[in-house]
Parts: C-alpha cells; sequence; structure tokens
C-alpha cells in the first residue's frame, strides 16, 4: 500500500471518530434536555418566573411593573424570548417546556447555522459538521441549552445576524443581506441586553468595509430600537427604565471572570486557539472577518461574567463564535495546503490527520455525561468515570448539595446538568402539597410552585434585591405584609430577598419542613399565628 | 473602506486611552485598592497588548484592514 492511501485510510478512520464523539455529545445533550422536558419545576432558579412573563403576555399585561405593591413582581428582561413562548403555551399549558424547547431549538438552530457557514466558507463535510456539533459539546451549552431561559435564543439571533452581516456585500443580496442582520440585532437584543457587543462587532465590520454604509446601519438602528424603547418605556409607565437598565448594575467581582475565563479556557482550549490565531491572521495577513470580530468583541461578555447573577453562560457568544472560527481557520489551512506551491503532498495528507486529531484531543477537555442508565452507566465505566465526581454521597458530597448526582463533568461540580430522579419528582409533590393547602398567597423563591397550584406568582427575589441594591426598591409594604403574616407559606432556597425581607421573615415565619429536591435544600416556612394554631 | 494603518491608529488610541483610565483611578482616588490593584494590572496589560498590536498595524500602511 503507497504511502498516500495509509495517509488516506488514516485521515478517514480518525474523521470517523471525530465526527461519532461530536455526534456521541449530541446525544447526551438530547437525553439531557428530554430529561428536562418531562420535569414540572423549576430545574434552575429563573424559569418559572420566565414562564410567568410568557403568561402576562398572553393575557395581555406587561411583566415591567411597581415592585414594590402587591405582588411585588417584575421581570428584568427584554420581551422577546417571553412572546415566543406565548403560542406555545395553549398547546403545552402553562408549563416550563414551553420555554425548553424554545432553548432547545435555538441551540440547534445555532450549532446548524454554524455548519451552514464554516460549510459554504471552506466546503468539506468535517470541518463544518464537527463545528456546528462542538457548539452542542460545550459543557456550558449542555448546562443551559434546554432551560427554559432566554440566553441561548439570544445567541442564536447572534449567530445569524453574523451570518448575513458578513455577507452584506454579496453582488446580488447584499442590500437583503444586511437589512436581515440588522433585524437579527433587533431581535438579539430585545431578547437580552447581553447582544450589545454583538452589535458593536456587526457595525465595527461594516465601518471596516464601508463607513457610509455603516453610518446610515447604525443610525437606523439605533432608531428603530430607541423608538420600541421609548414605546415600552410609555406603555409601562417608567418601569421598563428601571427593571431593563437601572436594575441591572449590580456589583462585580473580577476574581470571578477570571476564574470563569481561565475554565472557559481549559474547556474550550483547541477551538479558542485557533480562533485566536484565525484573527490574528486575518488583522496582520488578510482583512478582518465579521467572524473574527465577533469573537474578539464577545470576550467582552465574557468579560461582565464577574457580575453578581451572571456566570458561566455569558460566555456562550464566545463558543459560538471560536467553534465558527476554529472552522474557518482549519478549513483555511486545509484549502491553502492543496492550492499554494509551497505545501508539499505531505502537508496535504498530514492535514488530513492533524485536524480530526485536534477534534479528538479537543472533546474530552469538555467531557460530560450521566453516569448511570442502561446506555451512559457502561459508557461512564469503560471511561473509568462512573465513580469519579458523583458528588452527593457520603465522602464527596458538595456543599449544598443535599442528593446523589450521578453525572460527570470536567467542570467538577456544577448545579446543573444531573437528570432528574424519582425522590425529585416526589420532593415536588411534597412541596406542591403545602403550596396547595397554604392558608394566604405563597412567598415563592420559584415561581413554578404557584402557578402549578394555580396560585398567584408573588415576588421575583433577584429583581427585588438588585433594585433594593440600587435604591430603586420601596420595601414598607412587603415587610407590612409579612408583619401581619398575611402569606401562609413562604419557600427559600437561596434566600435572595433583600435584608429587611428576610429580617421580617425571620422575626414572623418559623421552618416547618426542609425538603431536599434537585440536589437542593427547599426550606418551607409557616407563619408564627398558624403554629400558634396547632399549638393549641 | 478603512485602512491596517487607521485601524493601529484607532487601537493605539484606545490602548492610551485604557492606560490614561488605569492610572487615572489613583489619581482621581477611586478603586478599593490601595497602591496599584490587580484590575489596573490587567487594565495595564491589555493597553501594552493593543499599543503593540497598533503600531504593527500602523507599519502595515493603507492595505485593507
Amino acid at each position: 500500500m503507497s504511502l498516500s492511501r495509509v495517509f488516506k485510510s488514516l485521515g478517514a478512520t480518525l474523521a470517523l471518530l471525530a465526527v461519532l464523539v461530536y455526534l456521541g455529545y449530541m446525544i447526551v445533550y438530547v437525553a439531557y434536555a428530554v430529561n428536562l422536558f418531562q420535569w414540572p419545576f423549576d430545574y434552575d432558579q429563573g424559569e418559572g418566573f420566565e414562564l410567568y412573563d410568557a403568561i402576562l403576555y398572553s393575557r395581555g399585561e406587561w411583566p415591567y411593573r411597581d415592585n414594590g405593591v402587591y405582588p411585588f413582581y417584575a421581570s428584568n428582561y427584554p420581551p422577546l424570548f417571553h412572546l415566543l413562548i406565548v403560542p406555545l403555551l395553549p398547546i403545552l399549558g402553562p408549563l416550563p417546556v414551553a420555554g425548553r424547547l424554545i432553548s432547545c431549538a435555538a441551540t440547534f438552530v445555532t450549532g446548524g447555522a454554524i455548519l451552514v457557514i464554516v460549510r459554504r466558507k471552506v466546503g468539506g463535510w468535517l470541518i463544518p459538521l464537527v463545528s456546528g456539533l462542538a457548539y452542542l459539546a460545550s459543557n456550558y451549552v449542555y448546562q443551559i441549552g434546554p432551560l427554559c431561559r432566554m440566553h441561548v435564543t439570544m445567541v442564536m439571533f447572534e449567530t445569524l445576524v453574523v451570518g448575513f452581516i458578513a455577507e452584506f456585500e454579496h453582488p446580488r443580496h447584499g442590500k437583503r443581506n444586511l437589512i436581515l442582520g440588522l433585524l437579527m440585532l433587533l431581535c438579539a437584543g430585545y431578547t437580552k441586553q447581553m447582544a450589545v457587543f454583538t452589535v458593536v462587532a456587526a457595525l465595527s465590520y461594516v465601518f471596516l468595509r464601508d463607513v457610509k454604509k455603516a453610518i446610515l446601519a447604525g443610525v437606523t438602528l439605533a432608531a428603530v430600537a430607541g423608538v420600541i424603547f421609548w414605546l415600552l418605556n410609555v406603555a409601562t409607565a417608567g418601569q421598563w427604565w428601571i427593571n431593563i437598565i437601572r436594575a441591572n448594575v449590580n456589583e462585580f467581582d473580577y476574581r470571578q471572570t477570571i476564574f470563569l475565563f481561565k475554565q472557559w479556557f481549559q474547556l474550550h482550549t483547541i477551538f479558542i486557539l485557533l480562533a485566536f490565531a484565525y484573527l490574528a491572521y486575518e488583522l496582520f495577513w488578510d482583512r478582518l472577518s465579521a467572524y473574527s470580530l465577533w469573537f474578539l468583541f464577545s470576550l467582552g461578555a465574557g468579560a461582565l461574567s464577574g457580575k453578581w447573577g451572571a456566570g458561566f453562560g455569558y460566555f456562550t457568544t464566545a463558543i459560538a463564535a471560536a467553534c465558527l472560527t476554529s472552522g474557518l481557520a482549519l478549513g483555511r489551512l486545509q484549502n491553502a495546503s492543496r492550492i499554494t506551491h509551497y505545501a508539499s503532498r505531505f502537508t496535504h495528507y498530514a492535514l488530513r490527520i492533524i485536524i480530526p486529531l485536534l477534534y479528538l484531543l479537543q472533546a474530552p477537555r469538555m467531557l460530560h455525561l450521566p453516569t448511570s442508565g442502561p446506555v451512559f452507566g457502561p459508557l461512564a465505566r469503560a471511561l473509568g468515570v462512573e465513580n469519579d465526581l458523583v458528588y452527593g454521597t457520603s465522602d464527596n458530597l458538595a456543599e449544598n448539595h443535599c442528593a446523589v448526582v450521578q453525572y460527570h463533568d470536567v467542570m467538577g461540580y456544577t448545579q446543573l446538568g444531573h437528570p432528574l430522579t424519582a425522590d425529585d419528582y416526589a420532593a415536588g409533590e411534597e412541596i406542591l402539597d403545602y403550596v396547595r393547602t397554604a392558608a394566604g398567597p405563597v412567598l415563592s423563591e420559584e415561581a413554578m410552585f404557584s402557578l402549578l397550584a394555580g396560585e398567584p406568582v408573588v415576588t421575583n427575589p433577584t429583581q427585588l434585591l438588585n433594585l433594593y441594591n440600587n435604591d430603586l426598591l420601596n420595601t414598607t409594604e412587603i415587610v407590612e405584609r409579612i408583619n401581619r403574616q398575611e402569606f401562609g407559606l413562604i419557600i427559600f432556597r437561596a434566600q435572595f430577598y433583600p435584608h429587611p425581607v428576610l429580617d421580617a421573615i425571620g422575626q414572623n415565619y418559623k421552618p416547618v419542613e426542609h425538603v431536599c429536591m434537585n440536589g437542593f435544600y427547599y426550606h418551607l416556612l409557616w407563619p408564627h399565628r398558624q403554629l400558634d394554631h396547632f399549638s393549641e | 473602506m478603512i485602512t491596517k494603518r487607521q485601524l493601529g491608529f484607532a487601537v493605539v488610541g484606545l490602548g492610551l486611552l485604557v492606560v490614561t483610565a488605569t492610572v487615572g483611578v489613583d489619581i482621581v482616588g477611586a478603586g478599593q485598592w490601595g497602591g496599584f490593584g490587580p484590575l489596573q494590572r490587567i487594565g495595564i496589560s491589555l493597553s501594552l497588548a493593543a499599543l503593540v498590536v497598533g503600531y504593527i498595524l500602523i507599519r502595515l500602511g493603507d492595505r485593507p484592514a
């Protein structure tokens, strides 16, 4: 057998193996998503509130309200994600699966868009396919992808923005692409405020190539976004501005940002190094593309991850950008080896081996999978991780995590990502019994208990805390109601309420039970009046 | 169309702005650390990188950025 045939066979085998590994990650993702679709309670604190925003829209009500008056509830996010959920509510009912389906679909659209863009730019199948699948294989995307939260929907719109804007000079469809790109920018921004970094990246790219067009596009976008912003503020009597902008000024911990930058780099090392190499190549030897600029500016979103309430999710845009640009980098390398005179046939064949090998080296850096079940159990044993980081058991019990979790993640302890158990369902029903029999409205840190029991949703604790920390919350009414013991039940998970609220609760309510659900203790508190009644 | 040189000047300007702001916080007495804090060290490192990148871009002349 000739040397070239050996290279070809080896390259094809490695390529097939790489695709299978990343398809395996997609199966892990789908299994997790399907597991979550069936779960009726909050999995991540905040899912129920996002669903409740959609419910309010379906009733023709705004979620931007005065937090100082009953029910002390407001949303701190723009409306688009919640509006996308509305059509699903009559079909699926007021359950988080409606939002989880939207988010899950958004991750697949993002992966698909990366695949299409890379395929158009570099051709072939291995690089585009793995670039798209790599997005779903990321630990971060896996954990937050199928949640009823808006972040990955914003990333989907951002990816589409870059796909369209990159082609704004197309000889036939340039104008259409620019308009569609701006429309996607508007959608991304009205899904989540974080899209501002992609706005800067997209307009910077247009500016580098056509200054006049960039100014026109920027002014048009600012005008349309500004008018919508103004209309929303007028319609909500100024509550939009307070809840969306002023409440989001939070404390910043630079150590958290540094930690997350390191973790993000360790998990996605090869994609990130390739993305930086491609950026440097374009910066010094070629022209900057929309993709490289997107990657660069997406790091700005990551830099904000130290904000209170932020986390690794702020790197999702950077992950999508790294998957895309790393694919372009490898494609460029592969194509250059075909057409340049400097490259020998040996280089060309070596790349056929090196490229899938790089993908295979990257794959275990993101290792995450359930460690039990008929498929994942044997797989975890084969990989030697069946007992590794199965947290929640005796000697490796994670702090604040009260249940056994059979899930492995190279990140170590994670709040998200593990499959739900029969015990979790039983615990959820137990808490729901308390809610249904409560003598008065329920003050809960998670909305799903109230929604499932048909009770009003009272308070959005993190929003109350945001407002309180910015001197924007009058706690008089809520404290008075707590002092009068009007609430029949209080459910704590993280105690994110402002201090005056926590103090008043401490003086008027007592814990009656601590229920372990989804790895967290839910503390159930009754008013003193009810406990006195029982003791009599 | 923006050239590498023009982009280079913009990057150098940005780098100088970051240096000024990083040192300036001590002059106006802002910040939570005495002396040169960790965020200032990060700021200086990033601005130095920007100055180097900007200088190379300026040297690359009128090629399209």
